[in-house]
C-alpha cells in the first residue's frame, strides 16, 4: 500500500510541475488580453530591462520610474536588471519564445542584430519630429539600417586618453604635451620604453576597434553602398603597417593581440602602461589604484591625418513583439529626456544624449579642485561636436570585424606582410558583403 | 501481495521524463535545427543538407576540429597518467592525509572563470611565470605564451590538466582502496618489491577506472570551452580555437543557429566513436 501511495504522490507531483508550467504561461497570456480588450480601463505594465545598472544605480533608475509612474498613473514599470554579459542571450531567448520585454538597454552591436532581424520598432515612425530634435543629431542617425532607426539614444561617450603623467615625467617628456596623434604616440612609446622600459601606449584592439582605427587614419570601410570593400587604400596600409611595426618592434605589450581590454586596464593599474583610451574606466581605476589616479591627466583622443574621433553610443530599444509600444515608447523617452539624463551623468562619467542635459554647465566647466574623473567629462563633452559614430552599423558585422582582426593580427605576428594581410581582409570581406 | 508489473518503470518515470524534456528533446530539436536555416527569431527554414555542405567547406572548422584533437592528445595521457600517482601518494596512511587529498581536489571546485583570471595573470608577458623563468636564467625575453600561435593552445592545455587532475585522483583513490589488501600481503609474502606490486596488482586493477577517466576526459577535452573564453578568445589567429568555441561564436555571436546546430552533431557523432573506441579497445584489454 505504501509504495502505491509514493507513487501516486511522485506523479501527481510530476504532473503538478507540467500543468503549472503551462498554467503560468497561460495565465500571462490571458492578462495580456484583456489589457488589449478592456483598454484604458487596466493598467499597462511595461518590462524594463537594463544592463547591469545595480546596485550602482539602483536609486537613480527607481526614482525615475517613480517619477514616470506618477505622471502617467496607468502604466506600471517593471524593472529587470541583467548582467552585462547575459543580456545579449537573455533578449534573444525572450524574442525567440515571443516573451521580450517592452523597453531594454541594449549596446549598438546587439541593437543592430535584432534590427537585422527586423525585430525592433523603428524610431523613425514612433517618435515625433519635435522629440527627434532633443537629441544630438550624430547619436539620433548613429544607429541606422537600411533607413530604419531602431533606437532611442541613451548616453554618449567619446574617448578620452588617460595619461599617467608620473611616467611621462621619467621618461623625460612633459606631461603637459600628451601624445596627440598616432605619430606622436609611436614617438613618445619609443622614448618610455628607451628611458624606463616600461610600454608608452596600449592601443586596444578589442575586435571592432582595428574598424576604427583604420577610419581613424583615413582608410573607408566600404564603398558607399555598402557592398564591396574598400579600404585597400595607402591609408589602410599604412594602419596595418602601423601597429605591425608597434608590435614588431616591441613598442606595445604582446597582450594588444588579445584583443581583450581587460588587459589594457589591469597593465594602466599597475603602472607600466603610460597612456591608454581608457576613459570609461576612470572610476575603476580610483578604487583599485589611487596612487596611479593620482596622477592620471586625461587628454582627447589620439587620432590620425583626419582628425576624426570616435563616439559611442548606448541605447534604448522597443522589441516589435510589445503590446504596449505607444507606453513603451513614451517610457523611453522620458528616460532619456534632458532632466533624466543630466541627473544620471552627474553619477558617473557619460555624456547625455539631449541636447539640453549638455548645456549644463557640468560639461563645461572645470572648478579649481577638479578631479580626474571631473577632467574626463569635461574633455569628453568638449570633444563631442568632432565626434561620431565611425563604424555604422552593418550586416554580418560580426564576421567583417573578425576578418579584419584576424588579418592585422597575421601581419603583426609576422606570418603576412601588411599588404598580403589587407589584401586578404579584402578578399574576405566582400565575400561577406556579397551574402 | 500482488506486484505490479509496471512499478519499475513508474520508478524510472521521473528521471526518463527529466532527461527526455531537458536532454534527449532540445538534442532531436538540435538534429531537426541542423537541416534548417534559423536566426532564433524568424521562423527556421528547412534547407536540406546546405549546413553541411557549408561547414565541411569552412576551413576554420577543420582547423578547429584540428586544434580540438590537439587538445584531446595533449590533455588525455596527462589526466589518465598523473592523477594515478597522486591517488597512490595519497592514499598512503600518513597523519594530515586529509588536507593533501583537499589540496589536490581544491582546483576541481575552483570556478573556471577565477581560475582563467588567474592563470592568465601567471602567463601574461609580465606575468609570474616568465618573471620565475627569467630569474632562473631560462629564457631571455619573456614569451607571450597566450598571443603567440605556437604556445597558446598549450598554455590553455595546462589549465585543463591542472583543473581536472584532483577529480581524476578521487576516481582512482575510489579504486585504489577497492583493491583488497590481501593481494598485497600475499604478494609480499611472495618476495615482491614496491614496484612490482604497484605494476602487478594496482595498475591490472585499476583497469576499469582507468576506461572511466579515457572516456571522461576525452569527453571533457573535447568539450572544452571555459579555459578558451576566457584566457584566449580563440586566438591568436584562432590557434586556441576549438569546435565548441567555434559552435558558441556561430550560434550566440551570429545567430547562425542552423549552421552552429549542424557543427554541434559533428562534435557529437565524433565524440560517440570516440567513446566506443575507447570501450572497444580498452575492454578488450581488460578481458585479455
Amino acid at each position: 500500500m505504501k509504495k502505491k501511495h509514493l507513487l501516486l504522490a511522485m506523479i501527481l507531483i510530476i504532473t503538478m510541475i507540467f500543468v503549472s508550467a503551462c498554467g503560468s504561461d497561460d495565465a500571462k497570456k490571458d492578462s495580456k488580453d484583456n489589457k488589449d480588450s478592456k483598454g484604458k480601463t487596466e493598467q499597462t505594465t511595461i518590462e524594463f530591462w537594463t544592463m547591469q545598472l545595480k546596485p550602482t544605480f539602483t536609486e537613480y533608475i527607481e526614482g525615475v520610474i517613480a517619477d514616470f509612474e506618477n505622471e502617467n498613473p496607468d502604466i506600471k514599470i517593471d524593472w529587470l536588471d541583467v548582467p552585462a554579459a547575459d543580456l545579449d542571450k537573455k533578449i534573444l531567448t525572450a524574442v525567440s519564445s515571443n516573451t521580450a520585454p517592452d523597453v531594454v538597454n541594449l549596446n549598438p552591436t546587439f541593437a543592430s542584430k535584432l534590427a537585422e532581424l527586423d525585430a525592433l520598432v523603428n524610431m523613425e515612425e514612433a517618435v515625433s519630429d519635435e522629440d527627434k530634435q532633443k537629441y544630438v543629431k550624430g547619436a539620433w542617425e548613429a544607429n541606422r539600417l537600411q533607413d530604419v532607426t531602431f533606437v532611442i539614444p541613451w548616453y554618449l561617450s567619446t574617448e578620452v586618453t588617460l595619461n599617467n603623467t608620473k611616467i611621462y615625467e621619467e621618461a623625460g617628456l612633459d606631461p603637459e604635451k600628451p601624445a596627440k596623434t598616432y605619430e606622436e604616440a609611436k614617438e613618445y612609446s619609443k622614448i618610455i620604453k628607451e628611458k624606463t622600459g616600461k610600454y608608452g601606449y596600449f592601443p586596444s584592439l578589442d575586435l571592432s576597434l582595428v574598424l576604427q582605427h583604420m577610419v581613424v587614419m583615413g582608410a573607408e570601410l566600404t564603398n558607399e553602398d555598402g557592398t564591396k570593400a574598400a579600404f585597400n587604400t595607402p591609408e589602410g596600409l599604412k594602419a596595418f603597417e602601423y601597429f605591425t611595426e608597434l608590435y614588431q618592434e616591441d613598442l606595445i605589450p604582446k597582450e594588444a593581440l588579445s584583443g581583450d581590454q581587460r588587459n589594457t586596464i589591469d597593465m594602466y593599474q599597475a603602472g607600466q602602461v603610460a597612456f591608454f583610451a581608457g576613459s570609461h574606466f576612470i572610476s575603476q581605476i580610483k578604487e583599485n589604484a589611487p596612487e596611479i589616479y593620482e596622477h592620471t591627466k586625461p587628454s582627447e583622443a589620439i587620432t590620425g591625418d583626419t582628425g576624426k574621433k570616435t563616439m559611442s553610443v548606448q541605447n534604448i530599444v522597443v522589441p516589435k513583439q510589445t503590446d504596449n509600444e505607444e507606453a513603451a515608447v513614451k517610457f523611453a523617452l522620458f528616460l532619456t529626456n534632458a532632466e533624466n539624463q543630466l541627473a544620471f551623468t552627474k553619477l558617473t562619467p557619460i555624456l547625455p544624449s539631449a541636447v539640453e542635459a549638455l548645456e549644463d554647465p557640468y560639461f563645461t566647466e572645470a572648478g579649481e579642485d577638479a578631479e580626474p574623473t571631473d577632467l574626463v567629462r569635461i574633455t569628453a563633452a568638449g570633444q563631442l561636436d568632432e565626434a561620431e559614430l565611425l563604424v555604422p552599423p552593418m550586416e554580418n558585422y560580426d564576421e567583417l570585424k573578425e576578418a579584419m582582426f584576424d588579418a592585422i593580427s597575421e601581419a603583426m605576428l609576422g606570418e603576412a606582410t601588411p599588404q598580403e594581410a589587407l589584401d586578404k581582409a579584402e578578399k574576405a570581406w566582400n565575400e561577406i558583403l556579397a551574402k | 501481495m500482488r506486484t505490479n508489473k509496471l512499478t519499475p518503470y513508474l520508478f524510472l518515470l521521473p528521471g526518463c521524463v527529466i532527461l527526455g524534456a531537458f536532454i534527449f528533446y532540445p538534442m532531436l530539436q538540435a538534429i531537426w535545427l541542423s537541416f534548417t536555416d534559423y536566426n532564433m527569431v524568424s521562423d527556421p527554414e528547412f534547407v536540406k543538407f546546405d549546413n553541411y555542405e557549408k561547414l565541411f567547406q569552412d576551413e576554420l572548422f577543420w582547423k578547429t576540429l584540428k586544434n580540438t584533437f590537439i587538445y584531446l592528445i595533449g590533455v588525455v595521457p596527462a589526466l589518465v597518467i598523473i592523477p594515478i600517482f597522486l591517488a597512490v601518494l595519497v592514499n598512503q596512511k600518513l597523519k594530515g592525509i586529509g588536507f593533501f587529498r583537499s589540496a589536490y581536489y581544491i582546483p576541481v571546485v575552483t570556478s573556471l572563470v577565477v581560475a582563467g583570471i588567474a592563470w592568465d595573470w601567471v602567463y601574461k608577458e609580465n606575468g609570474l611565470l616568465n618573471y620565475v623563468l627569467d630569474l632562473l636564467g631560462i629564457i631571455a625575453e619573456p614569451i607571450p605564451w597566450l598571443t603567440s600561435t605556437d604556445t597558446a593552445i598549450f598554455a590553455v592545455m595546462v589549465v585543463t590538466v591542472w583543473k581536472g587532475l584532483g577529480y581524476y585522483m578521487i576516481i582512482y583513490l575510489a579504486g585504489l582502496q577497492s583493491i583488497p589488501t590481501s593481494l598485497y600481503e600475499a604478494a609480499q609474502i611472495d618476495g615482491a618489491n614496491w614496484w612490482q606490486q604497484h605494476t602487478r596488482i594496482t595498475i591490472p586493477m585499476l583497469m576499469p577506472f582507468v576506461l572511466i577517466v579515457t572516456i571522461m576526459s576525452s569527453i571533457a577535452a573535447m568539450k572544452v570551452f571555459e579555459e578558451i573564453y576566457i584566457m584566449t578568445g580563440g586566438g591568436p589567429l584562432h590557434a586556441s580555437e576549438t569546435l565548441v568555441f567555434y559552435i558558441y561564436k556561430e550560434a550566440f555571436d551570429r545567430l547562425n543557429m542552423g549552421y552552429a546546430s549542424a557543427a554541434g552533431v559533428v562534435l557529437f557523432v565524433l565524440t560517440l566513436i570516440f567513446s566506443l573506441m575507447n570501450l572497444k579497445v580498452m575492454g578488450k584489454d581488460k578481458t585479455a
